[in-house]
């Protein structure tokens, strides 16, 4: 029943529009703000023959990418399991995999528009002329956006109330995102760092988008290319299982 | 045809002090298509869990719940098209108008883009919440929002309406209006199924009613046959001149007098013939459904 799939996905999408200023506009200020940091501190400084400056932006617009699209449908399963209107969910003949989808394109759309506005905003201060693989970075985009999407799923399901999905997005997702190559190449990190990185998830995401926009790839390009579509696949399962458990009260 | 069949179905739970508990216990009854059926039963009996199983938000763990022929468990997404449902709880979606909260919601169950805005003014002109339809879900007064949830669950025209006491906690002029709709919506060949802690409501609109305690059925059957069974089957009478030859079978009780009714035609006849214009006042009497209830549970709440 595809037309309960694209309704809850386009109430879902009618949601964070509600609430653009928190949920669009302050990931921009985040991004404005380390931006004018490292446009202070990063100089002339080169890595491989990518602007410092560039290399960091990528890196934030990924991770913005990454926590608007975990945090649209992670925070928005909490908030119904706390007013109650999760029963909807319950109810609706809409499968539980599509429930899954509609919210993930749903923090999918959230994540574009969010990056959208970012890039119109910031561009013209960023020294990068044009993109390296542009058809790589629609699948980047999207393989990220979805994935962290279908990972903010879970965790809306998955966590019991508000505080335990603070505590995944405060102690496991930051510390991941910062360590998965935002602000520097992983290649440059002493061992055993730079390796434990490789096996950092995210690290993967971030280069993938770097890689289709600059060129520059921290490893190959195409072991995080691998490795995100393979994850995206994984989270799926987990999604639905997890999913499928929630919806239906044992 | 049966709307909604249950056939020996049990459900159990394992509670916070790790302790097993059967809510539901091999429950058997059947709703005929059209009709207005109550599921009634004091609080904890089972009635809950029951429509959680119905409504395809539970699995039970024995037996088979099939609506309109199709087998709950083995094709939930299939019912769920079919059926509208109340909730107990008034719940709301926080950032969305009343337009907003039924469009998606229709959507959600397949009406087309086209249809649901026309839907959604007949539904709110039904219940009266048509002035309401950019105010935000929020913001409505508890009536209101009962109401709204009344309009999510019938504006994609179920089959089977399952209302779990839609009239909690609402004033008497909303209650007439929630009645209406009732019977409006079964008119209309909606078969409904009703829980309500207010016996009377039970009593005005259901045919047949379904008694659950402690998991179990109790009683089940059409509400006019229960009081039937549960009537005393006797005439009351009172006399003017109480030093009169009584006709056989007459007993007196306190200042009235007892018959013993096989027929309430014909014996309402043979006594007001015996004692002519002697007679003060004469009614029968039968069992009120929180008469039996209370009778059958031993509970005095419902």
């Amino acid at each position: 029943m595809m037309t309960g799939m694209w309704a809850l996905y386009a109430r879902e999408v009618k949601r964070f529009q509600k609430i653009f200023l928190d949920t669009v506009f302050s990931p921009l200020v985040t991004i404005g703000l380390y931006l004018s940091v490292f446009g202070v501190v990063a100089g002339d400084r080169v890595i491989g023959n990518l602007p410092y400056l560039a290399f960091v932006y990528v890196g934030l617009l990924s991770m913005m990418l990454i926590n608007s699209s975990f945090s649209n449908p992670s925070f928005a399963l909490i908030i119904a399991k706390n007013v109650g209107s999760i029963i909807d969910l319950q109810l609706v003949p809409i499968r539980n995999w599509q429930i899954g989808i509609a919210y993930a394109l749903a923090a999918l759309a959230r994540g574009i528009i969010t990056l959208s506005i970012a890039v119109v905003v910031t561009i013209w201060f960023i020294p990068l002329h044009g993109i390296a693989h542009p058809f790589l970075l629609i699948l980047a985009i999207g393989l990220t956006g979805i994935e962290f999407g279908m990972l903010g799923v879970t965790f809306g399901f998955w966590a019991k109330n508000f505080e335990s999905l603070t505590f995944m997005t405060t102690f496991v997702m930051q510390p991941m995102i910062f360590l998965a190559g935002v602000f520097y190449p992983v290649a440059t990190l002493p061992h055993p760092w730079g390796i434990v990185s490789q096996f950092n998830p995210i690290h993967h995401n971030i280069n993938f988008i770097r890689y289709a926009v600059t060129g520059y790839s921290d490893g190959t390009p195409w072991i995080s290319i691998i490795v995100v579509g393979g994850l995206t696949l994984v989270i799926f399962a987990v999604m639905n299982f997890v999913t499928r458990r929630n919806l239906q009260i044992s | 045809m049966y709307s909604l069949e249950i056939k020996n179905v049990t459900k159990k739970f394992v509670t916070a002090k790790k302790e097993l508990l059967v809510a539901v216990n091999d429950v058997s009854f059947a709703i005929e298509q059209g009709k207005i059926h109550g599921l009634l039963g004091p609080n904890g009996a089972g009635k809950s869990t029951l429509i959680g199983m119905i409504s395809a938000m539970q699995a039970a763990d024995k037996g088979v719940i099939e609506v309109e022929g199709i087998d709950v468990g083995a094709r939930p997404t299939d019912v769920k098209k079919m059926l509208g449902v109340v909730p107990q709880e008034i719940v709301v979606e926080m950032p969305f108008t009343v337009e907003e909260v039924l469009y998606y919601y229709a959507g959600m169950y397949g009406v087309p883009e086209r249809e649901r805005g026309e839907r959604i003014r007949e539904v709110l002109t039904e219940l009266d919440l048509i002035g309401k339809l950019k105010d935000r879900a929020r913001n409505l007064s508890g009536g209101m929002k009962r109401r709204l949830m009344i309009a999510k669950a019938i504006v994609h025209k179920p089959k089977f309406l399952i209302l779990d006491e839609p009239t909690a906690g609402v004033d008497v002029s909303l209650r007439q209006k929630i009645w209406a709709l009732v019977r409006r919506l079964n008119a209309e060949g909606t078969t409904i199924l009703f829980t309500t802690h207010y016996l009377e409501e039970a009593e005005q609109l259901c045919e047949s009613i379904t008694l659950i305690d402690h998991g179990r059925v109790i009683k089940n059957g059409k509400l006019k046959d229960i009081q039937q069974e549960f009537s005393k089957n006797v005439i009351h009478f009172e006399l003017f001149d109480r030093a009169v030859a009584h006709m056989a079978g007459v007993i007196e009780v306190g200042s009235d007098y007892e018959f013993p009714m096989t027929d309430l035609g014909d014996d309402l006849a043979r006594l007001t013939t015996y004692y002519k214009g002697n007679i003060k006042s004469i009614r029968s009497e039968s069992a009120s459904l929180e008469q039996i209830f209370l009778k059958l549970t031993n509970s005095p709440n419902v």
